[in-house]
């Protein structure tokens, strides 16, 4: 949420900021501590200690991360993870950004029933939904049927990447349309209609006014979905073949099954400071753009 | 929002996180104390153990904790061994599970033993023998009575036995069956898909060994495992390869007919042919498995936990045990009333013992990680 409260408040400089008196700012810290201590105590603790086992479990130094950045097998799927986070995202933002709109332009009813739509599976179990996709997508399931009926026979849709993108899109389908739509829902429409009357075309009054004011809801449900499928263990152990493995599956195989908690931790640690890494990357782009956009709206009115 | 935190609320928040902060603390710290009732050195009697049996109300007071995989096998467990048990000696049984090594390990190094009796692989328990389990006092149980051959450690009895099997798909291939591990390998003469095992993070011993079988090498030169060569007959129909998880999925994969061959354990083709799959086992050459039982280091109350081993052992519990599962017994004089099905697809029957390649579980407990990382590379490859 952090996340989307700095993407948010990037572009609504009056929202949040300025500086609070010090009693107030006593105030606030005592409203967060409790859920301070909660973090440090089943959040911070286990993280640090992992991070000591790291580079202590067998023998001090830097052999796990060394010996997992070695591995091309290990590497291979890390990338494999990556991409594939990046395909979930890509699927999302595909679906997920029309309904946002449709919400948006909806009349009353009707958006109660697409959010309706949108939180339900949202609500219904994980592990549900996905024995629900094994089902549907099996070979001789409804699907491969349907598809073998307009000639589209020996498709892989379980037991593959496409399965692990299906099952993947759709549980986190809500974590992208609910941000869109809360941005989306405070762009003021009248700005459009403005455009319009300046005689831009329909596409043009999209892409130069409708999007970027969209962006910042673009950006945090796009970083909400993707940190999100880079930890999914469930999904693709379930819909995907063993030979698509991500990175979490590998992280259970040396925890589990080798007891080999230092290479798992190593395994932890990359793939954390990777999310980091690509979280500052996408948060100081945004930001920018949003800049860019503030400046150009004062230039506008000035 | 912040006007809210006038002087008296900020101390009620304050008082909440240090309440918090403390719970957190006791939760950390509170474990250790939470043993059985009375002390770890109870009275089981006098005289040499007798598998089946306990001294009447012998562990009053005591509490162990069952571990399983979970399913109608744990269920049975707990029914046909552990609640009578509890009944006969007085001790309370809880039950816990699905059994994960890392809890294992996670709970013996920090010298905080939950588990009192565990159900894991056969090869696991020979490989932490006298690290993280600990050797059984044969005085306490009798394993007199366990089929020759299933002892394998000095740590562990089994829990039972089952097996892993290749079934076939008897309306695409009824009237030419598969009768070895080449045929399996063959997707020339046998067209179609097979399903194997590929677990995340675990390999059960029999793929590698079939894969040299087919590839001609002789029963006795198995082992030690050549890798490379098991790897590479893999390789040769991985196009035909679909890989499943767990057992529930290798069933599924035969009630759906997704396969028109697989590999799989005995006691999950079983379920699937009782529930109308028409596959049928091809026995020549099948691999004897075996989950086993284990007391880990650290356990509060040993004696007790061995005890309750000694008891399950017995052979009027694995009778029903076989039952309610579909496993063999590991008692020599069990008596399990089956069905003719059922009673086909036991794996300590003379017949049984005589078509199977025997596993060798010692090479296995001391390869078991290279052979799990040569596999996973392999999947991945």
């Amino acid at each position: 949420m952090a996340v989307i409260d700095a993407l948010t408040q990037s572009t609504r400089p009056g929202v949040g900021a300025g500086r609070a008196a010090p009693s107030e700012r006593w105030g606030r810290l005592a409203l967060l501590a409790p859920s301070i201590i909660l973090l440090i105590g089943v959040f911070v603790v286990p993280l640090a200690i992992m991070l000591v086992r790291t580079f202590t479990d067998p023998h001090p130094g830097l052999e796990n991360l060394t010996w997992y950045l070695g591995d091309a097998t290990q590497r291979r799927v890390l990338v494999r993870t990556f991409t594939t986070a990046a395909k979930v995202t890509a699927v999302c933002l595909l679906l997920g950004y029309p309904y946002a709109y449709a919400m948006v332009a909806a009349g009353p009813k009707l958006r109660a029933v697409l959010t309706l739509l949108v939180l339900v599976p949202f609500w219904t179990s994980l592990m549900v939904r996905t024995f629900a996709w094994v089902i549907l997508l099996q070979d001789n399931g409804p699907i491969q049927r349907a598809l073998a009926g307009i000639g589209l026979d020996n498709l892989h849709l379980i037991r593959s990447n496409v399965g692990v993108i299906i099952g993947m899109s759709q549980i986190l389908l809500p974590f992208l349309v609910m941000p869109l739509y809360a941005v989306m829902s405070t762009i003021d429409r009248r700005l459009v209609l403005a455009s319009s009357s300046l005689g831009a075309r329909p596409i043009t009054s999209f892409f130069r006014v409708w999007l970027p004011l969209s962006l910042p809801g673009i950006g945090a449900g796009s970083l909400m979905v993707f940190i999100s499928s880079l930890g999914f263990y469930v999904t693709p152990a379930l819909l995907g073949s063993p030979s698509d493995a991500l990175v979490s599956q590998q992280i259970y195989t040396q925890v589990s099954g080798l007891l080999q908690w230092g290479r798992a931790g190593a395994m932890g640690l990359v793939l954390l400071v990777a999310t980091f890494a690509i979280l500052a990357v996408l948060m100081l782009s945004i930001r920018r753009a949003a800049r860019r956009q503030t400046r150009q709206a004062e230039d506008a009115t000035s | 929002m912040h006007r809210l935190t006038n002087g008296r609320g900020r101390g009620a928040l304050i008082t909440g996180g240090a309440v918090a902060a403390a719970l957190l603390l006791a939760a950390c710290g509170g474990g250790s104390n939470s043993g059985s009732g009375n002390g770890s050195d109870p009275d089981l009697g006098s005289g040499p153990a007798k598998a089946g049996t306990v001294k009447a109300d012998a562990l009053k007071g005591t509490t162990l904790s069952f571990v399983s995989y979970g399913g109608i096998y744990q269920d049975g467990q707990m029914k046909a061994a552990m609640e009578p048990f509890g009944k006969e000696s007085g001790a309370k049984i809880l039950q816990d599970g699905p059994t994960d090594n890392s809890k294992i390990k996670a709970q013996v190094s920090a010298g905080n033993v939950t588990w009192d009796v565990i159900d894991t692989t056969n090869i696991f328990a020979g490989m932490q023998c006298g690290k993280l389990f600990m050797e059984l006092d044969t005085s306490i149980v009798d394993t007199s009575k366990i089929p020759a051959g299933l002892v394998t450690d000095k740590c562990s009895v089994p829990a039972m036995s089952y097996g892993l099997v290749i079934v076939y798909n008897t309306e695409k291939y009824g009237a030419n069956p598969p009768t070895s591990w080449a045929d399996f390998f063959d997707t020339a003469k046998f067209p179609g898909k097979r399903g194997i095992q590929g677990a995340t993070g675990d390999v059960d011993q029999g793929v590698l060994e079939g894969a040299l079988l087919a590839d001609g090498v002789a029963p006795d030169k198995v082992y030690p495992i050549d890798t490379n060569r098991a790897l590479k007959k893999l390789s040769s129909i991985k196009k035909d390869l679909v890989f499943w998880t767990t057992g529930a999925q290798a069933q599924q994969y035969l009630e759906s007919k997704q396969v028109d061959m697989e590999l799989l354990w005995t006691g999950r083709a079983y379920s699937a042919v009782k529930n109308g799959a028409p596959y049928k086992p091809m026995w020549n050459q099948w691999m004897p498995l075996a989950d086993h039982l284990v007391v880990p280091k650290g356990a509060k109350n040993p004696k007790a936990a061995m005890a309750a081993i000694n008891y399950y052992l017995g052979a009027e519990q694995q009778a029903k045990l076989t039952e309610l599962t579909s496993y063999s017994p590991i008692n020599t004089d069990a008596k399990p009333n089956q069905d003719d099905l059922a009673r086909s697809y036991l794996t300590t029957t003379s017949e049984r013992q005589k078509d199977m390649f025997k596993v060798d579980n010692k090479w296995w407990s001391e390869n078991h990680d290279a052979m799990v990382t040569a596999f996973t590379n392999w999947l991945n490859g």
